[in-house]
């Protein structure tokens, strides 16, 4: 072994030990599960093969509801917190007064736990106590059941995670804005282009890094959430807001079906590692052809 | 070079620290203590203080291990099928009863047993027959009304009578709505299975069976296309839509938002356990402080007699502990059934029926609050429990929910058709599939 | 630096659209309107929440009904004695655990930007395939991990799998600092008879400050939140705020007064941190 490789293992091998203690072997351990017949009240442990995975492919639900669900979900909040943090971030990039207290208050959903504002909004949306509605009727308008149907449950849902993750997205933009080099600007502003070309033709190109990288991490994550659609909805009414972790979380904690829950969270798994990659292709190909 | 070796060094004391505080973690409690693995509620720690009067008698340090209700089940089946003794003793339900029966101690031999109420116990029983828990406190569904607003006499007999009484209060603006109660997942006991049981009708048949080997030899078929079923779906259908004497935004609703309209004094009528009763009369909490009665279930138009249902949460030993300190928990356990003025004053300052029902004639002389739940529900007779104790059960919970959220969000034509085209789902459920 | 030539930046009036249409002080009214708007949108929760935590239990749902106002819920949460001990332990768990993930994924960050091949390929590969999994398929198995390693309900159970959940977006973004830096620097140190460590710790570390301050801001708010592991992996030897919170939701219903003058609570320390590390996050991060 060379010099060179010694020095990089050495780079890596703290957080390969974290990683592979704290999240590659309770992984594995929860993939072995997932070819066994385990529930947690009567773990058998014999093996069944793939007879948990085909349950899961075969169910409607899954097919039909819960992953449309989530790549519905996943694509509407990852775009409006890119758009809204995006424009958020340009508005801060410029000085003007009360800058800093701007700044501070957008960050603030950042420093609410997902789970308590989760229960917040859902009381705001009761259509009895709930501000919104009280806010609706004071105005003249109808109040609205919002979380009894699927469309409305789902506006609320949406509306909580982009007020969650739209700071997270400006911030990043926003570094990445300020540390864009100033030469390109001066010339643009010396040529007497306009705001909109200025952005689509020199802010946007060199912001492509940042964003790809943004999207695709918030992607992943947002896939995989959990604690704001079971708290406002459980998944309900009737299953009609199920995302693919609600639907793991229930086979696994409520039906103490580990082995199914596992198969469940395994699938998803191999379904978002490969949409992550071909949505980063994707996106580092579409920003290359724009210009 | 500083740089590499100020890394490994730092590694190594993580390491070294590590190591330590795992020692000083198994060092310690190797004298008489107890862990008791509960949620933090006013109950389980008014049960609790009659067992730390135990303990501090007999030089017993009694530990309370408190656990959030959302990881409670799995955290502990978790423990239990892993025979660790992390806890001595643990907070029991009927719902987990049949999951834990393997992994329980016997509790058959703890005094006091013989003034537990049997019906509640059929949950807790295992394979050889032994009981497996010691019953704390139980919880009942109670149906309440606003006693400022309804006369003992007006208070409704029949779901016919909730609907006109409803309206001519919500008619004079006395309330806005007449009942409300939890409908989402998860709180289904509080609408459509009150109405359900109240009905004659169950979810699965053999109607009313809880001996799972029956259940097993019918094979588990929903009960679901009964006309009594599409009755009671219909009749909340008509609460919301037609009669409006529910909130529209009910099927969303679990117990909080009920119990939040109920307490804001916007609702004439809740059926919710009957520990939040205490809670209905606090002043800090409530706005409808002493306004608040309690009556028998409003019967359906297939009963003949109210029906109400009677579980209890107890406490359980598992089988992990070692043997002195399963003796200690049992005389421990022992002590708190024998407490009578504990029990007394855990109803009285948080409205759990107590355990002994020896007490309960005495209580009932001496306490009207007492007398009027006694009247409302243990002297009504439970038509069958108000859950199924077979491992799927969870499964044909949900399938159920979901099938009368869809019905209730449709329309009223379509609920014959969506009951029947979920009984395939229910069943399999109940199957395991 | 794109290749845009200033032809395509000289452009007609026309095709500008509406900002350059509108008059500088027309431009500076709307600025302030959106500025306004997304204010009031991202602190209404937030002061609704503060408004729930300060009415009595009787008021937190109807919260626009009514006008009492109490600091009683305030004073029922901090003289339990687990509250304050919750605040410290998140605090000193918020604390390491930034630390430390900054410390291991530096390392990391550094690895993929200077070097290239199948190691650094793989080690990509595998903490991205890794980060994808649900955590419900594993927290279980992590309990289980924990308790066999006697580290179940202390400090280190819950440091050691934040660490390891923060290697692969920290890594990547460490990445992007170090690409940013000029390898020369560290090549002259080398020559000048710097090792290798030596050449990261001196020469590269320093410059990546700016950017480590500010993941460590975001690491520092993402753990005082976290919930899931604080909730399998603790108990109570080792309370956790979040957790404290969720104690406040039982079988019975849900003590939201209580639940929510802890949120406020919580909210405190946030805000400073925020407030004192902003300025640092906003010149610090470049991909």
């Amino acid at each position: 072994m060379t010099e060179k490789t010694r020095f990089m293992l050495a780079l890596i091998a703290p957080a390969a030990v974290a990683i592979l203690l704290f999240q590659i072997v309770p992984i594995l351990t929860g993939a072995n599960a997932s070819f066994r017949d385990w529930t947690l009240y009567d773990p058998k442990r014999t093996w069944v093969g793939t007879a948990n995975y085909v349950h899961v492919l075969r169910d409607p639900e899954f097919l039909g509801i819960v992953l449309p669900n989530t790549f519905g979900f996943m694509a509407a909040s990852v775009a409006c917190a890119l758009v809204l943090g995006l424009a958020i971030a340009l508005m801060l990039n410029r000085r003007f007064p009360g800058r800093w207290l701007v700044q501070t208050l957008v960050l603030l959903p950042l420093m609410v736990a997902p789970v308590i504002a989760a229960i917040m909004i859902r009381w705001m949306f009761n259509d009895q106590f709930g501000v919104v509605n009280a806010a609706l009727e004071g105005l003249g308008f109808a109040p609205i059941t919002w979380l009894t149907q699927r469309w409305t449950a789902f506006l609320v849902i949406l509306l909580t995670d982009v007020w969650l993750w739209t700071p997270w997205f400006a911030l990043i933009l926003l570094a990445g804005l300020q540390s864009l080099p100033p030469e390109p600007f001066e010339a643009a502003q010396i040529d007497a282009a306009g705001a909109w070309r200025t952005f689509r033709y020199i802010t946007l190109p060199m912001l492509r890094p940042v964003m790809v990288v943004c999207v695709v991490i918030r992607a992943i994550d947002a896939f995989r959430t959990f604690d704001i659609v079971w708290t406002i909805s459980g998944g309900g009414p009737a299953r009609a807001t199920e995302v693919f972790s609600i639907y793991a979380y229930v086979e696994s904690f409520q039906f103490l079906n580990l082995g199914r829950g596992s198969a469940a969270a395994v699938i998803g798994a191999i379904i978002i590692v490969v949409f992550a990659l071909l949505l980063y292709r994707l996106l580092n190909r579409l920003v290359e052809v724009s210009r | 070079m500083p740089g590499r070796k100020t890394f490994i060094s730092l590694c190594t004391a993580g390491v070294i620290g590590m190591i330590l505080c795992a020692g000083a973690v198994t060092a310690s409690a190797q004298d008489r203590e107890l862990k008791v693995g509960y949620m933090k509620n006013p109950i389980q720690d008014a049960s609790l203080d009659m067992m730390e009067k135990w303990a501090k008698g007999h030089g017993v340090k009694l530990t309370r291990v408190p656990m959030a209700y959302s990881v409670f089940m799995e955290k502990v089946t978790a423990t239990l099928t892993s025979q660790t003794d992390q806890f001595d003793v643990i907070w029991h339900n009927d719902d987990w009863g049949q999951l834990w029966k393997k992994w329980l101690e016997t509790t058959d031999d703890v005094k006091g047993m013989e003034n537990a109420d049997q019906w509640p116990l059929l949950a807790f029983w295992n394979d050889e027959k032994k009981l497996t828990v010691v019953p704390m406190a139980h919880t009942v569904g109670t149906f309440f009304y606003r006693n400022d607003l309804v006369k003992p006499e007006e208070v409704p007999k029949t779901f016919d009578e909730l609907v006109s009484v409803s309206q001519r209060l919500q008619k004079e603006g006395k309330v806005k709505w007449g009942y409300v109660g939890g409908m989402s997942m998860n709180n289904t006991w509080f609408s459509l299975w009150w109405t359900m049981w109240s009905n004659n009708c169950d979810i699965l048949k053999p109607l009313f069976e809880r001996d799972n080997a029956k259940l097993a030899a019918e094979k588990f078929e929903p009960a679901v296309t009964e006309p009594c079923q599409r009755e009671i779906v219909e009749f909340w259908w008509d609460a919301i839509n037609t009669h409006k004497i529910s909130p529209p935004g009910m099927t969303a609703y679990g117990r909080n938002e009920a119990n939040a309209i109920f307490m804001s004094g916007d609702a004439a009528f809740t059926l919710v356990d009957s520990t939040h009763f205490g809670e209905f009369n606090d002043p800090k909490r409530s706005k409808i402080v002493g306004k608040v009665g309690m009556a028998p279930f409003p019967m359906g138009p297939r009963a003949q007699r109210p029906t109400s249902w009677n579980e209890i949460w107890g406490w359980a030993i598992p089988k992990g502990v070692p043997a002195e300190r399963k003796q200690l928990a049992k005389e421990m356990l022992s002590a708190m059934m024998m407490d009578e003025a504990g029990q007394v004053e855990m109803w009285k300052k948080t409205g759990g029926p107590p355990p002994n029902v020896k007490l309960w004639p005495k209580l009932a002389a001496d306490d009207k609050d007492f007398a009027a739940l006694k009247h409302a529900v243990f002297d009504q007779t439970p038509i069958t429990h108000s859950a199924y104790y077979f491992a799927e059960w969870p499964a044909v919970h949900r399938a159920y929910s979901d099938m009368a959220i869809a019905a209730l969000s449709g329309k009223r034509e379509d609920i014959a058709k969506v009951l029947a085209d979920n009984v395939d789902k229910i069943h399999r459920a109940a199957t395991g599939n | 630096m794109s290749a845009v030539t200033s032809v395509e930046l000289k452009a007609d009036a026309r095709s500008e659209g509406f900002f350059s249409a509108l008059a500088p002080g027309a431009r500076a009214a709307l600025f302030a309107l959106a500025a306004t708007a997304v204010c009031l949108l991202f602190t209404f929760p937030v002061f609704w929440l503060v408004l729930t935590s300060l009415r009595p239990a009787s008021g937190v749902f109807y919260v626009h009904r009514g006008t009492e106002f109490t600091i009683d819920n305030f004073h029922e949460v901090l003289s339990q004695e687990i509250v304050l001990k919750a605040l410290f332990n998140s605090f000193v768990i918020s604390t390491a655990a930034t630390v430390l993930s900054l410390g291991v994924t530096a390392t990391s960050g550094y690895m993929l930007s200077r070097f290239k091949g199948p190691i650094p390929n793989t080690w990509f590969s595998l903490i991205y395939i890794f980060r994808c999994v649900p955590y419900v398929a594993w927290v279980l198995p992590l309990y289980f991990v924990t308790q066999q390693m006697h580290i179940f309900d202390t400090y280190w159970g819950l440091l050691f799998p934040h660490v390891a959940v923060h290697i692969c977006f920290f890594s990547w973004i460490m990445k992007g600092f170090f690409d940013g830096i000029d390898p020369s620097m560290e090549y002259a140190a080398m020559i000048d008879g710097c090792s290798r460590w030596g050449a990261f710790w001196r020469v590269a570390m320093p410059t990546a400050v700016p950017g480590l301050t500010a993941l460590a801001i975001l690491c520092w708010l993402y753990t005082w939140n976290e919930f899931l592991f604080a909730l399998i992996l603790t108990s109570h030897e080792t309370p956790i705020l979040t957790v404290v919170m969720a104690q406040f939701v039982h079988e019975l219903g849900m003590e939201w007064n209580l639940m929510s003058a802890t949120a406020v609570i919580a909210l405190v320390p946030a805000l400073i941190v925020t407030l004192f590390g902003q300025r640092y996050v906003i010149r610090g991060l470049r991909i």
